[in-house]
Order: C-alpha cells, then structure tokens, then sequence
C-alpha cells in the first residue's frame, strides 16, 4: 500500500503545480452538461420517450458527461506517461521498488478521486441548475461507479500508450478511438431509437455499459437486470485491461 | 565424567561458532551480481535480429566498483537495463543478491537504486519535491527525507536550487539531482549509467568521492561509462564490453597487463640529432613520436625501455625523462581497435 500511496502522493504534487489543468480536469464536465445539455433539452422541448417514460434530454445525458468525464481523465492521465517517458523519469519509476500493478493502480487512484469531486460538482450542477432528479439513495454507488469507469478506461487506455512510442501517434489514434466509441454508445442518444445494426454494435461497447450504469445510479432509468448485467461487464473489462496493461508494462521497453 | 561434559560443551560451542562463521563467509563471499551466459535480442520488422548483449558472463563482489566500458552501443546500456529488471533477457540468467531478475523481479528492485542514462527529473516539481517523492517511493519518513536532502543537497552543491523546478534546471543540474537522489538512500546495489554525463569538473568529483565513499562503506556499485580515466580511478574490476560481449575483463591491473606491457618513455633532449634518433630506431622500438625536443618513444618490456634510456643517454643529449606504462584507454582503445579488425 505504501507503494501505491506513493505514487498518489507524486500525482498529487504535479497536480497541485498546474491550476488550469486542475480547473479542466473538474469543470470541463460541468461545462458540457451546462451548455451542450441545455441546448439539446431545448431543441427536443419535450423530453425522450424511452419505453413507457419520457425523460428530459437534460437527465438523460447527465450519465453520459459522467462517463464522457471519466473517458477524459482516463485519457488525460495515460497521456501521462509520454510526458513521464520524455523527462525520462518513467524509467526510473520501473526500477523502484514497486510492482507495475502498484504503478498503475498509484497512477489512477488519484484521478479517480478526481472523477470523485467531477461527478460530485456535475451531479451538484445538474440538481440545483437544472433541475435534475437524482436518486441520492445511490449516489454512493454512483461515485463508485465514477472510480470503476475512470481505472477501466485508464488501464485500457495505458495500453495502447505502453504500445505506441510517438505521443502524435497516440493522440491521433485515441482521438479517433473516443469518437467512434462516443458515437457507438448509448451516450448522447437512446439505443432503442437507433437502426439495428447501430445498436448491436453499440450494446459491445464498455461505454454503454457504463453510461446506463451511470444513468441508473443517477436518476434511476433502466432495469436493475440491465444495470447488474452491464456492471459485470464493465468490471470484466476492468480487470482484462488491468491485467494486459501490467503484462504490456513489463515489455514496455 | 565432569571432562567430558566440557570436552562436550566445547565442541558444542566450537561447532556453533564454526557453523554461524561459515554461513557469514559463505554470505560476504556469495558475489553480489551474478551474470550468466546473457543474451538479449531485438527483433525489428522486416530486420535482421540484432543481439544487444550476446552472451555476456561476469561476477561482482560485494562492496566492489566495477565498471562496465565498451564504446556507443556496445550493449552497456542494455546489460544495466536487464540487471535493473527495465528489460527481461531473452536467454542466460542474472541474479542481484541471490535474486533472479525474471523470476523476482521486485525482489531485486528492494536491493538496487539506479541512475538511468536518461535524464530523470520531475519536470513540474521542484528539486526539494523531487527529493520527497524519491524518498516516500523508497519507505523513508519524512524526517529522514529532510535529513538527507540536507545532506545530499550540501555534498552536490544543491542547497541554492532547492525550490528551482527541474523545468527551470540547465542539463548538467539535472543530472546532478538525479545523482543526488541515488545517495539519499542505503540500497546495497547502486547503479549509474553515465552517471557523470554533462557535469562540471566539480560535481563530476563531488559523485566520484560519494561514489569512493559509498563503496568504502559496503556498497556495491556498477557503473558504465565512457571516461576511462574515471573508471581507471574509481573501479576495482572491469569489463571491456563490445558488440554485445565481454572482450576483456578482470581487476584494472589485469586488464591493463592486456596491453602486453607497454611502455611509454617521454625524452627531453638538448637538440634532436640524427644520431639520437638513429639510436632509438636501432633498438627497434614499436613507435616514435618527436614534438619539437622531445621524443616519445613507445616499447613493450621494461628491459627495453632500459636500452633505449641508456643508449640515449650516452649520446650526452639527454636532460630529462619519464616512463610511464599503458593506462586503462590505451588498452581500451588497443582491445576495439584489434576486435574492429577481426572483424
């Protein structure tokens, strides 16, 4: 543990050197649902008709900035390791005392006390500004949620970072990789209303898992059984990623 | 019947301390490296693999500095990066302290602290913060991190940079506090790779005597690098490494015996006359070098260089000379030198 808490502690110092990346890293969210949700609330007046429920465009996507969030400070920290690699520190990192497991789980667990405080602030957002109901019941699970999904796609993320050695490369390459899978994902749309083929391919996607986990959590929509079985499936892609991205590590040289 | 009781308690004792004295020998003298038969290859798409390090075999004792020389690309660098768990070999076997760098890999990382051939500072952090993360990922308190950031900081010059970034540190500062990071703590095993690389004459000294003093106080240290004075001055054994394998290796002494007693003798002369140099070219020397009244004259065996003294002294032209036999970079550069024309 004290390995792990180290590397948090070394998150912690460069995080706190860096205000603006801080202020992106917790209101960028924030800013999504505030101006991008609006907007759409007000385009489709009425609200989404999702089974027998109709539901304001704002609720519904709040799960989707949640793991919009999360995606984007996955991305961000993996992003970590090309600056690590360029002040050559990364190197020195790997012959410390410490397993690659406890570096990867140090790396992320601080971000996901950041996606803590995202989710808080953009939950906070939502009910006082928009007048989203929440289910505070859950919000506990919620927050677990927010960490589950942040470490997932950290891990999934560290390795096509451990894979690619040109920083350009990776941006363009996960860029690209966000967009599809935003767009192939329940999160700015329902997947009941999109063609077929859209939503099976969609259905495969850990950020739909994550999304109608989040948005169950949030404000309740879906079945506990579609929740159960997502979250399973969210969890898998957890560990499989946790577990590559270790073995990715050790040959990442 | 009571002798007997003592003659029993005696060997008894005898027998425990002559046990606990054998299992300390065996421990001081189990080598702390043990390197063997180590391969590693990198294989580039459509490239002929290329073996880094092709069947490298050494030992290092406890508490030596030894030093691993070879030219760029030798396969130093790589022979570290195994040794310090970054790479796993692709055949042989290495062990640091009884543990295998494969097999345990952490195992080795709690015996070793290394300074990589790149520099590694923490750009966004100060170089009192790069002190403090070094010492937690190392298990040290806090008072202890104060207490040996003040030492390290006064021993590297470092007390004035304290609250510089390493962002706003020039090259050869940064090395420096990367250097200085590796003295905070008491591994048994250090590792420097270039440690030296872009440091000023002072604190290239100031990392030579902790190196000498670390060394003193049990440590063992590898280290690489390219200035063969330093390693002539610091290191107890070496090996000269090319093309991926250990072409000579053993105590400074032995290698330097490599260069098959060579000696070089300086002549200052009055004036260099023919006949002068008719006397040393008569004695078959393997070579001569004249720089304006002096003659460098370079012959193998010292009862050769005796001849050539003699024989010019007897010329009455002879005002002063010296002899002084081959150092580590003469035989360096020989052993590449043959090694490049065998191939």
């Amino acid at each position: 543990m004290r390995e792990v808490l180290a590397v948090v502690y070394r998150e912690y110092l460069i995080r706190r050197t860096s205000p603006t990346w801080l202020f992106f890293d917790l209101a960028v969210p924030l800013l999504y649902l505030l101006m991008f949700g609006v907007a759409f609330d007000k385009a489709l007046g009425h609200g989404l008709r999702i089974g027998e429920a109709t539901v304001p465009y704002n609720a519904f996507f709040l799960g989707g900035v949640l793991s919009m969030s999360s995606f984007g400070s996955a991305m961000n920290q993996s992003y970590g390791f090309f600056v690590d690699r360029d002040n050559g520190i990364f190197y020195e990192f790997l012959t410390y005392p410490m397993t690659r497991g406890q570096f990867l789980l140090g790396k992320i667990l601080f971000q996901c006390a950041m996606a803590v405080i995202q989710c808080m602030l953009t939950i906070a957002a939502g009910t006082l500004l928009l007048e989203i109901n929440i289910r505070w019941e859950l919000l506990l699970f919620a927050l677990i949620g927010m960490m589950i999904g942040t470490a997932g796609w950290f891990f999934f993320l560290a390795i096509v970072a451990f894979r690619i050695r040109r920083n350009d490369t990776f941006n363009t390459v996960i860029n690209v990789a966000y967009f599809v899978l935003m767009f192939l994902s329940s999160m700015f749309y329902p997947l009941d209303q999109v063609p077929s083929w859209l939503r099976a391919i969609s259905r495969m996607n850990p950020l739909t898992w994550q999304t109608d986990a989040l948005r169950f959590l949030t404000i309740g929509l879906g079945t506990f059984s579609t929740f159960l079985l997502e979250a399973l499936g969210f969890g898998a892609f957890l560990l499989l990623s946790f577990w590559f991205a270790v073995r990715t590590l050790q040959k990442a040289l | 019947m009571k002798n007997e009781k003592e003659i029993v308690r005696l060997t008894l004792t005898q027998h425990f301390f002559i046990h606990n004295f054998i299992q300390f020998a065996t421990h001081v003298l189990d080598p702390a490296i043990e390197v063997h038969d180590l391969v590693r290859t990198f294989q580039k798409r459509h490239h002929e693999p290329v073996r880094a390090v092709d069947g490298v075999s050494f030992e290092v004792r406890r508490g030596e500095i030894f030093g691993l020389l070879g030219p760029n690309g030798a396969g130093k660098t790589t022979t570290i990066k195994i040794l310090t768990t970054l790479l796993a070999p692709t055949s042989g076997t290495a062990r640091i302290l009884g543990h295998d760098v494969v097999a345990d890999p952490l195992g080795v990382r709690r015996q070793i602290c290394v300074v990589v051939q790149e520099n590694a500072v923490e750009l966004y952090l100060s170089v009192r913060n790069n002190f403090r993360t070094f010492g937690r990922f190392h298990g040290m308190t806090s008072k202890e991190i104060e207490e040996r950031t003040n030492r390290v900081t006064e021993l590297f010059g470092l007390r004035e940079y304290l609250n510089e970034k390493g962002l706003d540190l020039s090259g050869g500062l940064k090395r420096r506090v990367q250097v200085a990071k590796t003295f905070m703590i008491d591994k048994p095993i250090v590792f420097l790779d270039e440690a030296t690389t872009g440091m000023d004459a002072f604190n290239k000294r100031a990392t030579i005597e902790a190196i000498k003093e670390n060394a003193r106080k049990g440590r063992t240290i590898v280290l690489t690098t390219h200035i063969l004075d330093e390693a002539e001055e610091l290191c107890d054994a070496v090996a000269i490494v090319n093309r991926g394998r250990i072409i000579a290796g053993g105590s400074v002494e032995d290698v330097k015996s490599m260069s098959l007693r060579l000696l070089y003798l300086t002549l200052s002369l009055k004036t260099v006359s023919e006949e002068v140099l008719r006397t040393i070219q008569e004695r078959e020397p393997l070579h001569v070098d004249i720089k304006n009244n002096t003659i460098e004259v370079t012959v193998r065996e010292a009862t050769a260089a005796l001849d050539v003294l003699t024989a010019v002294k007897q010329t009455g032209s002879l005002e002063h000379f010296e002899i002084s036999s081959a150092s580590l970079e003469d035989v360096f550069l020989q052993l590449i030198d043959k090694k490049a024309s065998i191939d």
